[in-house]
């Protein structure tokens, strides 16, 4: 469904990207794993469309993604319609007065009846948890209340890949395990989805594939989620593990920490 | 929650077909915050100022430089002060010299119109004069601009005598103009991205937008000064600068001073 193929991209001459490739199966949950700055986001921004590659190709369903297409209104908005974006700070997708208005915002510029809208939004209030703020302003939520109306906000518009940006960043404990167990639902239900965290916790339940970024901007390992856990060396490579020494009982030894593990 | 509790809808393929739609403004506005954006990015890029000369001599030397244009009334003068202009620019990158002198060209350009009529009547001075020294002030302000850090631009401020706080409310600014123009890029992303029909209430979209931006900015001034009051902020405020002198710093010294003296001696024998 998603073939990305030597994607290159840059920020003012600052790279992000280097040499990507990779292909991304209907239904599948990927996620892509790397220290900060990697590059990650920028993967995401490419694959909804928000920036397009300097080199390379991505095509989505066959057909190849460029800045000329996404010019097209029509292509666009059809484009942005099969690919739900979340992004990593919820405030920035929240703008409308009201829950309700913001969740209700991509039905009804679909057209779609308003019975149908109301419908859409009762389910995605009920989905998510979040009936009990109808009709309270976004921006007075809390982080993880904002989080979860910006999940219902790309939801209702039924998007074939749910794309989220370290969706469990600045979330409790109990919000995380919630979050987690949503999208292992919703994948389960045949949705693609693809995530980006360097928080290792939860990984394994969320996706049985983990693309991992080097620091360098390339990708440094697409393979199976269990393997790449237990590949010690290459975790620590990309800096995604640590070493830290403590003491039991007088013996010194050493042993690997997962950054939130 | 559990698999079941999804709705119908949601495990169909959207039957969607898009009306089209005028998002100008939306991509418009990205385009216009991200030429800004990458430009203070790249801007604080820089390692050093121009030729590493110190940002405190390129502000003296530009304003006593703008001075010195407006009140000269030698078009000899004028045309010196021009010539050394574009001898500068010709040391600058290709990108720069092309912004410099669209801007340049375009102020010029305008106020040769504006005098148009003035020549028209027999009033040759004016746009004889006039002309090319809004051309040399914008080139040399551009030139200080492109070429020196903002920061130590506005560092170099404290010479002139102008207080801390402002300096500091200058250099919070510029952080603001960063933070605030990232935040609202990505509302106008998710905006452009939640678009995907006809918006038949564009304008309500956009008030959205401000007004989040609004109480963003009040949250992180506020977040910023209680930050300050931490750190034992209690309305004063000192900057602190290392002042380095070059050889390069002389060189420039000796150029204006040339400048200067060119002023003097077209002033007092090549007068009109």
């Amino acid at each position: 469904m998603i073939e990305i193929t030597n994607v290159s991209y840059s920020y003012s001459n600052i790279p992000a990207l280097k040499n990507i490739s990779l292909n991304i199966l209907k239904g599948e949950s990927v996620t892509l794993m790397g220290a900060n700055g990697c590059g990650k986001s920028t993967l995401l921004k490419l694959i909804s469309g928000i920036i397009t590659p300097d080199s390379g190709s991505y095509k989505y369903h066959g057909e190849e993604i460029t800045e000329k297409k996404l010019r097209d209104s029509k292509f666009s908005k059809l484009f942005h319609q099969k690919i739900g974006f979340v992004f990593q700070n919820s405030q920035t997708q929240l703008f409308c007065p009201e829950v309700y208005d913001e969740i209700a915002f991509g039905p009804r510029q679909m057209g779609i009846d308003e019975a149908e809208v109301e419908n859409r939004v009762k389910d995605c209030l009920k989905l998510l948890d979040i009936e009990g703020l109808k009709y309270r302003a976004p921006y007075h939520l809390s982080e993880g209340e904002k989080r979860k109306v910006a999940i219902a906000c790309v939801l209702s518009l039924n998007p074939e890949v749910l794309v989220l940006d370290e969706p469990l960043n600045g979330l409790d404990p109990r919000t995380q395990r919630w979050l987690v167990e949503f999208l292992i639902n919703f994948n389960k239900s045949g949705k693609t989805l693809i995530i980006s965290t360097h928080n290792l916790e939860f990984l394994q339940e969320i996706s049985s594939r983990a693309i991992l970024f080097n620091e360098d901007h390339s990708i440094a390992a697409d393979m199976a989620m269990e393997n790449i856990l237990e590949d010690i060396d290459l975790l620590k490579k990309v800096n995604l593990i640590d070493e830290y020494y403590h003491k039991h009982v007088g013996n010194k030894h050493s042993h690997f920490h997962l950054h939130n593990y | 929650m559990t698999e079941k509790d999804i709705p119908e809808w949601l495990l169909k393929n959207e039957n969607y077909f898009p009306q089209s739609d005028k998002d100008t403004f939306i991509n418009k506005s990205i385009t216009s915050l991200l030429g800004v954006l990458s430009h203070i990015r790249r801007q604080s890029g820089h390692k050093t100022d121009l030729f590493g000369i110190n940002a405190t001599f390129s502000v003296i030397f530009t304003i006593l430089f703008i001075i010195l244009l407006s009140v000269s009334r030698s078009l000899f003068f004028v045309i010196t002060a021009n010539i050394y202009l574009l001898l500068i620019l010709c040391l600058l990158k290709g990108e720069d010299i092309m912004v410099i002198l669209k801007t340049s060209f375009g102020v010029a350009a305008f106020t040769f119109i504006i005098l148009l009529p003035t020549a028209l009547y027999g009033n040759f001075y004016s746009i004889t004069m006039i002309t090319p020294k809004i051309f040399a002030s914008v080139t040399a302000i551009n030139i200080l601009s492109r070429t020196n850090r903002w920061d130590s631009i506005i560092s170099a401020l404290k010479t002139f005598f102008i207080p801390d706080i402002f300096i500091l409310v200058l250099d919070v600014t510029i952080m603001y103009i960063v933070l605030l123009g990232e935040f609202s890029l990505d509302m106008l992303y998710a905006l452009k991205l939640r678009s995907v029909g006809k918006n038949k209430s564009k304008q309500a979209s956009l008030s959205g937008i401000v007004g989040t931006m609004f109480i963003k900015s009040k949250e992180m001034a506020e977040d910023t000064y209680a930050a300050m009051r931490c750190r034992g902020f209690t309305g004063e405020y000192h900057t602190y600068r290392k002042f380095k002198f070059s050889f390069v710093d002389s060189l420039y010294i000796i150029a204006n001073a040339i400048i200067i003296l060119c002023f003097i001696y077209f002033g007092r024998y090549f007068r009109k």
